[in-house]
C-alpha cells in the first residue's frame, strides 16, 4: 500500500496549535506511508499540484488529507484525485482544524491528538476500495414552499430557465407580509406593487403551477426525486420534485408575550405592522406626541430572542418619518438600545430622520401604561442614568421577526434542522448559506433568519441558482455509500429487512439470503449494526474501518 | 382456559396416530438403557418418555435451518426448547408452517455431566426427587418459565398427576382433534406453578474476570447456544479476535498481550447479540469444558434487557424482537 | 505520550452522526469552543450505524468512556434511524449497568445547531470520568 499523507497548516489556523512537522515526521516511519508532507495551504493551487504530483510520480493508492473538516472542500479534493487518475473514494479527509487545532490550546496535547486522528484515517483508509459514484436521474422540477417575495423570486428565476416550478402557498394570496407593506424603503414603493410585478412575471409561464391555500401533507424520497403530497382546496395532489426551496418567511413578533407593554389593552399602543396597515386612519391631535420603541422582540435574552431582527430600526425610522411628514409640529421620540440601520443608505436615512426633528433617546423602557390622558412610558435613560416618565398620544412598537409558525412542521417534513433561534439552519454560515444539510433542499428568505425585502429577493434568487445547478443536468452523482450483502455470510434471519426504514432489503425465498435494492438504500447503516454477523455492510463505513479507527484512538503509540 | 384431560398413555397413542401420516416425525425423548435422551421418531414411538430429566443440549439447536416442506414435525419438548424454537422461527431459521410445537411442563433437569441412573422420569417423582436433592441444574432452579404454556400447545400436569393437553394456536387444536374425549376447564392449580421473579442481575468486571479466568475461548458455548444461529460468526474474522498475522500486527502496535485475548469482547458482544433471544436454558454452561457459570451472566443480562421492553423470548410468535421495532415515545431515561 | 496526556489521561470515543452531532462539532470548532483533547470522534452516517459491538470494543481496548450521539428523536435524517439507536444503546446501557460500569456509556442528542450543547455534553462526561479515575487512583 502506498499512502500519501498531506498535512495542512491552514496558514496559522492549524500550525498555531499543532506541531505539524512532528506529525508529518511521525508518519514517515510507517511502511504503508510513501509520502508524509506538511504544507501551508493544501487547498491552494500549488498545494493541489503537490498532491497530484505525488499521486502521479509515486503511484500513491491512498491519499489522506489532514486539514479542515471533511464537509469543506470535499468535492474539490475528490476532483483532484479524479484528475490525478485515482478513484476519488480512496481519499480520506481528517479534520485536524475544527476537531483539533481550534478546540484545544495545548500544543503538545493537540499534536498527539492530531497524530491519532490521522492514524485512524490511515488504518481506516487501508480498507478502502475504489467505489463508483451512483448516477441517479433527476426530475427537472422544483418545489417552492412559500409564496412570499423570496419564493416568488426563486420561482421567477427557475421558470425563466425552463424548469418546472410548483409554488405552494398556505394563504389564499401570494406575497406574504410584503403585500401588506405600504411604503417600502428605500424604493418608496407599495409592497403590493412589488408583489404584483413578481406574480405577473410568473403568470404567463406554462411551466409554473401555483397552489394557493395549500399545505404539504407528505414528503418522501431522495434528492432528485422527492415525492410530495399536497393538500389543495381541490383535494390531494401528488407530484415529483427534483429539489426544494423552503421560503416560508417569518412571523411578526407578538408583543403580547411581554405584559409590561400592555399591547392589545389600548388602541393607542400599536405595532409597526398595525401602523403600516391602518396608520392613515389613526386619529391624532394637531400636535401629537408619539413614542416609538425599538427592539421589541429582538435582542431580548429573557424571551429567548437574543438576535437582531435587522429590519425594525428602519421600520421605526419609517414610522417616525411618516408622522413627521404628516404632522409638522408633532413630538416624536424614539427609544432605542442602539440604532442599527443595516442596509445601504440606512445610516444616511437615520441622520435625515434626526434632522427632521425626531428625538432619539437611548433608554430601557420598563413599562407602558395607558391612562385616560395619554400613554405613560416609564424607563431609564441609559446615557444620563436617570429615570423618566413621559406621556404620549400614540406608542408604536417596532416589532422584530420571529421564526415562522410552521418551522417545526416543515423542518420535520423535509428533515432539515432549526438553529438555536428556531429559524432554518444553513449547511455552512459562510460557504453554503443557501444549502441545508439535506442534498437538494435549499432555504431562502427570512425563514433562515431576519432579512429585509431586498435581501429576501436576492436570497431567493441565489437559492434558485444553486438549485438550478443541481437539477439542470437531469442526472446527478450520489455517494456510493450504500449497503451490500455478502450472501455467503448471510444467515437469512431477515433482521435487517425488518429494521430497514427505507424498505430497501429484500429476502430471496429460494436462496434464503437477503439482497439490497440499491436505488432505495439511504445509506444509514442501520442494517449493518443490526446484523449480528455483519453479513450486510455499509460501503465506506464497514466494520473493520470503524473498528480500526477505534483501535487507532486507543492503542499505545 | 379449556383443555383435554388425558391419561398418560393417551398422549403416546395420539403421537403414534400422528406418526402414521406420510413424512410425519416426532422430536421428543427416548428412555434408553442409559437414561433419557432426545430422539427423532419416525413410524412409531419406541420407549417414548414425555419428560427428560437430563439436560445435555437445547433440542431447538437441531432444528436450525429447517425449511423442508411437506414433512410434518411434532415437537414434544421442554418449555425452554420450544421458546428457542419460537425465537428461531421469528428469525426465519425454521419454517413454522409444518411444525407443531408442544411444550411440556418441566420439573427441572440435572446436568448431563452428572448423569445418574437413579433419576426418576415421572413428573411427581421427579418433583419429589428435586425436593430431596440439590442436583438440579442452576439454570433450571432459576428458570423463568417451566410451565408448558408456550408454542402451539402445552402438556400440563395437575396436582393429581393427570395430564392436560391445552391448545394455544389453531395448530394446537389439530393435535387435540387426534385425541378422544371432550374439552373441559383446566384446573387453576397445577403441579408446576409460575416461576419466582429472579433478582435483578448485578455483577462487576472484577467478578467477571475471576469467573472467566479459565475460559480458553473454545467457543463451545456459542456453538451449543440454540439462538446463536449465524452461519458465519463475527468472531471468525479478525475484527474482534485477530489471529495469525492480524494478531501479530496488533501486538506489534500495542504491546504485550496475555493470551487468549478478547474474552470480554467475545462474551459481552455475544451476550448483547443474544440478549433479546436468550431463553436462559443454560446450554452454554452445559457445553463449557471449564465449568464457567455462563448461565448466570447470559440469563441475568438477557432478563434485564428483555425486561426493558416487557419482552420475553419465545413467549409468543407475534412479539417482534425489540431491537427491530420501536415506539416514538419511550425510553426517556435513556438520554444523558 | 505528551505531558498533557499524563496529567489527564481520560480517553473518550464518541460516535457522531454526520447530519447532526458531527455538524455541531464542526460548528464548535469554527466557534473556537474548547473541550478536552481526550474526546475523539468517529463519524458515522447515522447513529443507527453504531453497532453496540463497537462500544464494547472501545471500552475493552482502553477507552474510559464512549458516547453515541445523533439527531434528536424525530429529527433523524434517515427518518427513523435514531429510534433504533435509542433502543439498542439503552439496552447496552442496561447491560453496562449490570456490569457496574454504566458511567462509561452515554447517549445524547445534539442537533447541528447545538455546538454549545455538544461541548457541554462531552466536557461534562469527561469531567465525571476524570473525577472517578482520580478517586480510583487515590484508592
Amino acid at each position: 500500500m502506498k499512502t500519501g499523507i498531506f498535512i495542512c497548516h491552514c496558514g496559522h489556523n492549524i500550525k498555531h496549535t499543532i506541531d505539524v512537522k512532528k506529525v508529518s515526521e511521525y508518519f514517515k516511519k510507517f511502511p504503508s506511508v510513501t509520502v508524509s508532507e506538511d504544507y501551508p495551504f493544501v487547498c491552494s493551487e500549488p498545494g493541489q499540484d503537490m498532491i497530484r504530483d505525488s499521486i502521479e510520480k509515486q503511484g500513491l493508492d491512498r491519499v489522506i488529507i489532514a486539514s479542515c473538516t471533511p464537509s469543506l472542500h470535499g468535492e474539490m479534493f475528490k476532483d483532484l484525485l479524479k484528475k490525478s487518475g485515482l478513484n476519488p473514494f480512496l481519499l480520506r479527509r481528517v479534520s485536524i482544524r475544527e476537531h483539533c487545532s481550534w478546540v484545544g490550546d495545548d500544543v503538545e496535547a493537540n499534536t498527539e491528538k492530531a497524530k491519532r486522528l490521522i492514524l485512524a484515517g490511515l488504518y481506516s483508509a487501508a480498507h478502502y476500495v475504489p467505489l463508483e459514484e451512483k448516477l441517479v436521474d433527476v426530475t427537472k422540477s422544483a418545489l417552492i414552499i412559500g409564496g412570499g417575495v423570496s419564493g416568488l423570486s426563486a420561482a421567477a428565476f427557475l421558470s425563466k430557465m425552463g424548469m418546472q416550478v410548483y409554488l405552494v402557498e398556505k394563504e389564499a394570496e401570494l406575497g406574504g407580509h410584503v403585500r401588506t407593506l405600504k411604503n417600502i424603503w428605500p424604493a418608496r414603493k407599495e409592497g403590493k406593487s412589488i408583489v404584483d410585478e413578481m406574480v405577473n412575471e410568473l403568470s404567463g409561464r406554462k411551466n409554473v403551477e401555483i397552489f394557493t391555500s395549500t399545505t404539504i401533507s407528505a414528503f418522501e424520497g431522495f434528492f432528485g426525486n422527492y415525492q410530495v403530497t399536497l393538500n389543495t382546496p381541490e383535494g390531494e395532489k401528488k407530484l415529483t420534485a427534483g429539489g426544494v426551496i423552503a421560503s416560508i418567511g417569518f412571523s411578526p413578533f407578538d408583543p403580547g408575550i411581554k405584559p409590561e407593554l400592555n399591547y392589545g389593552k389600548d388602541e393607542r399602543i400599536i405595532t409597526t405592522l398595525d401602523f403600516e396597515k391602518n396608520g392613515d386612519a389613526i386619529k391624532l391631535p394637531g400636535k401629537p406626541r408619539i413614542a416609538i420603541l425599538h427592539c421589541v422582540g429582538s435582542r431580548d435574552e429573557q424571551i429567548g430572542k437574543p438576535y437582531c431582527s435587522r429590519v425594525c430600526c428602519i421600520n421605526a425610522l419609517r414610522v417616525a418619518e411618516a408622522v413627521k411628514d404628516k404632522y409638522k409640529d408633532s413630538y416624536v421620540e424614539s427609544f432605542y438600545m442602539d440604532v442599527r440601520a443595516h442596509p445601504r443608505g440606512g445610516e444616511e436615512y437615520f441622520e435625515d430622520t434626526q434632522e427632521k426633528g425626531v428625538l432619539f433617546t437611548r433608554a430601557n423602557v420598563a413599562e407602558i401604561s395607558p391612562t385616560p390622558a395619554g400613554i405613560v412610558i416609564r424607563g431609564e435613560d441609559t446615557l444620563f442614568s436617570e429615570t423618566f416618565e413621559r406621556e404620549f398620544d400614540l406608542v408604536v412598537l417596532s416589532i422584530g421577526m420571529s421564526p415562522p409558525i410552521d418551522n417545526k412542521l416543515i423542518a420535520s417534513l423535509l428533515k432539515i434542522t432549526l438553529d438555536k433561534d428556531k429559524f432554518f439552519l444553513e449547511a455552512h454560515i459562510k460557504l453554503r448559506p443557501f444549502d441545508t444539510a439535506v442534498k437538494g433542499i435549499f432555504i431562502a428568505g427570512s425563514c433562515s433568519g431576519p432579512k429585509d425585502v431586498e435581501e429576501s429577493i436576492n436570497h431567493g434568487r441565489a437559492s434558485a441558482v444553486k438549485l438550478f445547478g443541481f437539477l439542470n443536468l437531469g442526472y446527478a452523482y450520489v455517494d456510493p455509500f450504500i449497503s451490500y450483502v455478502d450472501p455467503k455470510r448471510c444467515s437469512g434471519c431477515r433482521m435487517c429487512e425488518q429494521a430497514c426504514v427505507a424498505k430497501a432489503i429484500k429476502y430471496d425465498e429460494t436462496k434464503r439470503v437477503v439482497h439490497v435494492e440499491e436505488a432505495a438504500c439511504m445509506g444509514c447503516g442501520l442494517c449493518n449494526a443490526t446484523c449480528p454477523s455483519s453479513a450486510i455492510g455499509l460501503k465506506g463505513y464497514i466494520d473493520c474501518m470503524i473498528d480500526d479507527e477505534i483501535s487507532a484512538f486507543l492503542e499505545a503509540i | 382456559m379449556k383443555g383435554r384431560k388425558l391419561k398418560k398413555g393417551d398422549i403416546e397413542s395420539a403421537l403414534n396416530e400422528f406418526l402414521k401420516g406420510d413424512q410425519h416425525l416426532v422430536l421428543g425423548f427416548e428412555k434408553g438403557e442409559n437414561g433419557v435422551s432426545p430422539k427423532i421418531f419416525k413410524g412409531s414411538l419406541d420407549h417414548y418418555s414425555l419428560l427428560n430429566p437430563v439436560f445435555g443440549a437445547n433440542a431447538a439447536l437441531y432444528l436450525r435451518r429447517l425449511f423442508s416442506k411437506g414433512c410434518q414435525v411434532m415437537l414434544m419438548l421442554r418449555p425452554c426448547e420450544i421458546r428457542a424454537y419460537v425465537e428461531l422461527q421469528k428469525l426465519t431459521q425454521i419454517e413454522r408452517e409444518d411444525i407443531i410445537a408442544v411444550s411440556i411442563d418441566c420439573p427441572g433437569t440435572i446436568s448431563s455431566k452428572d448423569k445418574k441412573g437413579d433419576v426418576p422420569t415421572e413428573a411427581d417423582q421427579l418433583t419429589d426427587y428435586f425436593k430431596s436433592s440439590d442436583s438440579m441444574r442452576w439454570a433450571c432452579s432459576v428458570c423463568g418459565e417451566r410451565r408448558g404454556v408456550v408454542g402451539d400447545a402445552g402438556v400440563r400436569i395437575d396436582r393429581n398427576g393427570n395430564f392436560w393437553v391445552i391448545p394455544y394456536t389453531e395448530k394446537g387444536e389439530t393435535l387435540l382433534a387426534r385425541m378422544e374425549g371432550e374439552s373441559e376447564e383446566v384446573p387453576a392449580e397445577m403441579l408446576i406453578g409460575e416461576s419466582k421473579k429472579a433478582d435483578k442481575f448485578q455483577v462487576d468486571m472484577e467478578t467477571f474476570d475471576k469467573d472467566f479466568e479459565k475460559c480458553t475461548m473454545c467457543m463451545n458455548c456459542r456453538d451449543m447456544c440454540p439462538v446463536c444461529y449465524c452461519i458465519d460468526c463475527v468472531f471468525h474474522g479478525d475484527e474482534y479476535i485477530p489471529k495469525g498475522d492480524a494478531l501479530i500486527n496488533k501486538i506489534l502496535r500495542s504491546g504485550s498481550t496475555k493470551m487468549p485475548q478478547g474474552k470480554e469482547l467475545f462474551h459481552l458482544i455475544r451476550m448483547y447479540h443474544v440478549s433479546q433471544t436468550c431463553v436462559g436454558c443454560g446450554a452454554c454452561e452445559e457445553a463449557c469444558p471449564q465449568g464457567i457459570p455462563l448461565t448466570k451472566y447470559f440469563k441475568g443480562i438477557s432478563e434485564r434487557l428483555q425486561g426493558m421492553f416487557a419482552y420475553m423470548s419465545g413467549r409468543s410468535f407475534d412479539e417482534a424482537i425489540p431491537y427491530l421495532t420501536f415506539l416514538e415515545d419511550e425510553l426517556k431515561d435513556a438520554e444523558d | 505520550m505528551g505531558e498533557a496526556k499524563k496529567k489527564d489521561g481520560v480517553e473518550i470515543v464518541g460516535f457522531a452522526c454526520s447530519f447532526c452531532t458531527f455538524k455541531a462539532s464542526e460548528m464548535a470548532g469554527s466557534l473556537r469552543m474548547k473541550y478536552p483533547e481526550g474526546v475523539k470522534l468517529v463519524q458515522v452516517p447515522c447513529s443507527s450505524r453504531v453497532d453496540p459491538a463497537f462500544v464494547i470494543k472501545a471500552i475493552f481496548e482502553g477507552a474510559d468512556g464512549v458516547f453515541v450521539a445523533g439527531c434528536h428523536p424525530g429529527d433523524c435524517h434517515f427518518i427513523k434511524g435514531n429510534y433504533y439507536t435509542r433502543r439498542k444503546i439503552a439496552a447496552l446501557k442496561e447491560m453496562f449497568d449490570a456490569f457496574s460500569m454504566k458511567e462509561k456509556l452515554r447517549l445524547f442528542w445534539v442537533s447541528a445547531a447545538e455546538a454549545r450543547r455538544f461541548v457541554e455534553k462531552v466536557t461534562d462526561m469527561h469531567n465525571e470520568l476524570k473525577e472517578r479515575k482520580n478517586e480510583r487512583e487515590k484508592a
